[in-house]
């Protein structure tokens, strides 16, 4: 509502939560967002950046059976994604394939490829390629799944209970080991070694709420929390942050490093509505901004969302130079 | 001689003309007069042309003139001719008398020859009658030359038989000098002829001098006697060929065994210098310890100068020992600083160390123990002000650490820090204004070290300050992690006393320490006092420890609300009968807060009504979103929850943006505020993260619409707050199912009931703690 945005904006017709990139899509800048209402039809919008940069067009617009709190785009098919959604009671899961559009726009099925059937608060796919394995978590569990497309299935390897008070509520998988991943609780960031299924590592940390590896430097984690701000870790000393940044004046919700410049971190919070970034602090929000993606394909490329459902598009392009 | 003259005439003419160049210097003067006078085509001088004179002459005068020339001219050669003459006479003169005079002379020199043979000849008899003389005289000059040796052999025998009775008359009139002198004169002999024929004689006296050695070494010995005995004494010894290095040696062990009395013991150190300082004030008190100290550093530095001058030689070992005094003094000294000390005191040390050394300096100048001292002093001093600084900060943290709830006291550790302040700055203004000498060469230093010392000392105060409470710098892994640990005991309260000690300091402490050392302890070239960038560490400092002292605060709010929200599950709720629990906690943690924000923050500088005045439109707006979305609820039951996302959007369009974080101050109501925004954000987004059924909104919208009374009595920023409330119950309704709100009288009623149920438990409380 205020002069000076240089973002480009898009607008859901409901309030949302989550935008995923598409990093598989490779001739693109894509996008992926899902609606969150209790009680209207939900869709899953696919946004596209044209190529100039200036518009954000609507590729694709799928209706959803139930609210989507979590979205994450296939890393290597860009037409399949994971959702985590809210049947109102309870907390479901499940992978989607995109239809071929052929060039019609009328808001054709997705088609289901697995249900993960289980109370499932977040789906990861591995970041950095093909891994046809996936990892869900709900409060106590963890989950390793095997998937496969081609015959629309999807089945438990294995899985490990973090105990009824560690409450999970999301994670990340380590782009550098495949074995490895991080779970956000409670009162700690935990660390699960995938082959053995055990946990192997915490940082004693409470109300986290975003975790992302550093996809540039092994060993490196920052963290989103709810008072305290944002914190870079090194997991092989991980009794104290390496570094503490100045965090949102309420909480932060998501935090993700960006994936081709080391040390660009963008935090998204609660108050003010804004976007921060080191370099910069994008404002132009109206509300609580949770949804935060960076373009693995133009990188200086990210989408914010707000939970008026309000996509922002924005380029940190003029502030690189200072990196 | 007037015959004689005539052939002169030739020779006179060559006279005169040397004559005339010899007497005129100026050629132009004599030569027209010499040329006119004989002949005008003789020419003398060098550039005279007659004929153009004689031109000149004629062309410029007129024969009146050319007459006067004439007579003029003639008279002048007349003249020179008389003196011509004259002179010739007179050499003539001169030449006869010396002709006269060797004629008599010729005349005179006759019969000279014969006086002289004459002469001769007595001479030679004159030799013969002495060589005589002599020959007669030999055989009995020899005779008695030999009686002379004789008589000294026996004299010197006798001396030798004499000397043992000789030594002990010296014994018994105490000249050991003498009687050294007799018997090293006697040695050689005694050496030849020892024994053999002075047997006796040797042993005795070799006794007699045994004695003397004796009582020599007891002289030099003895402590009584004066310095020059002793010395003397020391010289006869080494004349005696006593060993006297052994000697000296075994006195400058005694000396050396003596230091250890004279060490200043750390653990006595105060007493002394109490004894100084009041020794000072009366001085009839003078038998105190440190009395005792000077007069033993006196009798010290006393031995000292005795033995300087009685073994030249000991030199180096002298300095040595006072230099090993020197050094063990501020060696003690140092450990007496370890402990706790006042400036007077450690003064009191320094001034007696100083006297210590200026005294042995008296005595030996060379030892450079002032040197020695002013670096040792240098050191001491430094470690001083630097422990004074840690003794300070010590303070600070223990009164900090023996923080209590009871906040009064509070008040009074800060005054405390101000005097201590105080303290430390007189204490290091008396070290300044002490003039002992190792101080006045010292000042400037002193005053770098000084103003170096507060600027460490309050940027190690700062980060003491972060350490204290608890927002650990990842700088120092270690201490994080053992602080990080006990961060969830930090008490809120003192993170909050240490964000408004930053303010203090930042604004009454650092300027009025500038001040001080603009005052007292400027001069030094070194600028070591930054206060600029000291308020801005401790402006920052402030600013994070109250940030930090929220956060905190918040943190355990959103606890209970996080508990409150996690475990019910809402969209199963029942109807709601009373507000729930939760609120009261939150308010009493709020009270909690607004309790210790109370006591140790300001009050702001304008109260609400006039901030209502100035942020009038702000209430306005907000009364109408109020009444706007109060539209809203009462039409949301018919309404499709599609548009009511919609007016959502509008209502925000309409209300003012209204910035709910502002900048937090360090007054009472923007720290309440502020924390009671940071929750009500955190239950909204609490709320987001739930689905309600009817009864769980309505529950939802019972607790907000209790709090909105408690929390607007204590906060600054009603538009906000109300702005916030509605937005937890817009929250609410946009995760519920089924928006149905409750009836306004029975809210009221539950309200009501809420009310007389926590009066009658505040007056149970209150009952209680009476009988109690």
């Amino acid at each position: 509502m205020q002069g000076g945005s240089s973002g480009i904006g898009y607008g859901l017709k409901y309030q949302a939560r989550c935008i995923s990139d598409v990093k598989a899509d490779t001739d693109y800048t894509s996008f992926l967002t899902g609606t969150l209402s209790l009680k209207e039809e939900n869709e899953v919008h696919l946004l596209r950046l044209s190529s100039g940069g200036s518009e954000l067009i609507c590729e694709g617009l799928f209706s959803h059976p139930n609210e989507i709190w979590d979205l994450a785009s296939c890393p290597f098919d860009q037409r399949i994604f994971s959702t985590v959604f809210s049947t109102g009671e309870s907390f479901g899961a499940a992978i989607w394939q995109i239809p071929e559009l052929y060039g019609q726009l009328n808001s054709p099925q997705l088609e289901r490829v697995a249900s993960l059937d289980a109370h499932v608060d977040s789906v990861l796919w591995w970041p950095s390629g093909r891994c046809d394995k996936l990892i869900s978590m709900d409060e106590q569990n963890i989950f390793l799944w095997s998937l496969a497309c081609s015959n629309k299935s999807a089945e438990v390897l294995s899985k490990d209970s973090a105990g009824m008070l560690h409450s999970l509520s999301g994670g990340a998988w380590d782009p550098h080991d495949v074995n490895a991943v991080a779970a956000t609780g409670e009162s700690s960031v935990q660390f699960w070694d995938l082959r053995t299924m055990k946990k192997v590592n915490s940082i004693e940390r409470a109300h986290v709420r975003g975790v992302d590896y550093n996809p540039k430097r092994e060993h490196i984690l920052i963290t989103a929390e709810d008072e305290s701000g944002i914190h870079v870790w090194d997991l092989r000393k991980a009794k104290a942050p390496v570094q503490e940044l100045p965090g949102h004046t309420h909480w932060t919700w998501a935090v993700k490093c960006n994936p081709e410049y080391d040390g660009l971190i963008l935090p998204v919070g609660s108050t003010r509505q804004r976007v921060n970034l080191l370099l910069n602090s994008y404002t132009d929000y109206e509300d609580s901004v949770y949804g935060l993606a960076w373009s693995s394909r133009e990188p200086w490329v990210f989408a914010s969302l707000s939970y008026d459902g309000r996509v922002v598009i924005e380029s940190v392009k003029p502030f690189l130079p200072r990196l | 001689m007037a015959t004689e003259a005539a052939p002169m005439d030739e020779k006179a003419k060559r006279m005169r003309d040397l004559l005339s160049s010899f007497y005129t210097p100026d050629p132009s003067i004599s030569t027209p007069t010499s040329s006119i006078s004989t002949s005008f085509d003789n020419i003398n001088g060098p550039s005279f042309d007659a004929d153009q004179y004689m031109d000149l002459m004629i062309k410029k005068s007129n024969l009146d003139v050319l007459l006067q020339r004439h007579v003029q001219m003639a008279a002048e050669i007349k003249n020179l001719d008389t003196d011509l003459q004259m002179l010739v006479y007179e050499n003539y003169n001169k030449f006869i008398s010396a002709t006269d005079t060797i004629k008599r002379m010729k005349s005179n020199i006759f019969g000279m020859e014969g006086n002289m043979d004459q002469l001769l000849h007595k001479i030679m008899s004159v030799q013969s009658r002495s060589d005589g003389v002599n020959t007669s005289l030999f055989e009995k000059r020899e005779h008695i030359e030999k009686l002379h040796r004789t008589r000294n052999l026996l004299r010197k025998v006798q001396f030798i038989y004499d000397l043992p009775a000789r030594l002990q008359k010296c014994i018994k009139s105490e000249a050991y000098g003498d009687a050294v002198r007799f018997y090293t004169g006697a040695m050689p002999i005694l050496k030849v002829y020892g024994d053999t024929s002075f047997k006796d004689c040797r042993r005795a006296s070799e006794e007699a001098i045994e004695t003397i050695i004796k009582n020599l070494q007891t002289k030099l010995f003895s402590d009584s006697e004066s310095i020059q005995a002793r010395a003397e004494a020391a010289v006869l010894l080494k004349q005696l060929d006593v060993p006297v290095d052994s000697l000296k040696d075994k006195l400058l062990e005694k000396l050396e065994q003596s230091l250890d009395g004279l060490q200043i013991n750390p653990d006595e150190a105060s007493k002394l210098a109490e004894h100084n300082v009041s020794s000072k004030d009366e001085e009839s008190n003078n038998q105190g310890p440190a009395k005792i100290h000077e007069d033993a550093v006196r009798g010290f530095s006393e031995a000292m100068r005795a033995y300087r001058e009685i073994f030249p030689d000991s030199e180096e070992r002298l300095f040595k020992l006072a230099r090993a005094l020197t050094t063990t003094h501020f060696e003690n000294m140092e450990l007496y600083i370890r402990k706790r000390v006042s400036a007077a005191d450690f003064l009191g040390i320094f001034r007696i160390i100083w006297e210590d050394v200026v005294l042995m300096d008296e005595v030996l100048p060379e030892a450079a123990l002032s040197d020695l001292s002013a670096e040792a002093a240098q050191v001491t001093l430094k470690q001083f002000v630097a422990r004074t600084f840690s003794h300070l900060q010590q303070d600070i943290s223990d009164t900090l650490l023996k923080f209590d709830i009871n906040q009064k006291e509070v008040v009074d550790g800060e005054v405390l820090k101000v005097v201590l302040e105080a303290s430390g700055k007189a204490e290091f203004r008396q070290l300044l204004d002490e003039n002992t000498g190792i101080f006045v060469k010292m000042n400037d230093l002193l005053i770098g070290w000084i103003q170096k010392g507060f600027q460490d000392f309050f940027r190690s105060l700062e980060s003491h300050f972060l350490v204290l409470s608890g927002k650990t710098s990842s700088s120092n892994e270690t201490e994080g992690l053992v602080e990080g640990k006990s961060s969830e005991k930090i008490h809120a309260g003192l993170i909050l006393v240490l964000a408004q000690l930053s303010v203090v300091i930042e604004q009454k402490v650092i300027p009025r320490i500038a001040e001080e050392i603009t005052a007292s302890f400027s001069g030094g070239n070194s600028q070591a006092f930054i206060p600029g960038e000291l308020c801005r560490v401790f402006h920052a400092a402030s600013e994070k420890l109250l940030q930090h002292y929220i956060d905190t605060r918040t943190q355990k709010i959103s606890n209970v609300l996080r508990k409150r929200f996690k475990t019910p599950n809402w969209v199963k709720h029942k109807e709601p009968r009373e507000v729930h629990m939760y609120v009261d906690m939150l308010l009493q943690q709020l009270e909690e807060v607004g309790k210790e924000v109370k006591q140790i923050l300001p009050q702001g500088t304008f109260r609400k009504h006039k901030r209502s005045d100035s942020n009038g439109s702000n209430t306005t707006t907000s009364s109408r979103s109020t009444t706007l979305h109060s539209d809203k609820m009462a039409r949301s039951n018919s309404q499709r929850a599609r548009s009511q996302l919609f007016e959502t959007h509008l209502a925000k369009l309409f209300k003012q943006k209204v910035e709910i974080f502002t900048k937090v101050e360090f007054t009472q109501e923007s720290v309440v505020t502020t924390t009671v925004k940071l929750c009500l954000k955190s239950l909204q987004e609490y709320v987001r993260l739930q689905t309600f059924n009817r009864s769980g909104f309505q529950q939802i919208q019972l607790d907000i619409q209790f709090l909105k009374a408690p929390l607007k009595e204590t906060v600054e920023d009603e538009a906000a707050i109300d702005f916030l409330l509605d937005e937890v119950i817009v929250a609410a309704s946009e995760r519920c199912l089924d928006v149905t709100p409750l009836e306004p009288p029975i809210l009221d009623k539950l309200i009501q009931a809420k009310l007389a149920k926590s009066k009658e438990h505040n007056n149970n409380n209150n009952k209680t703690t009476v009988s109690s």
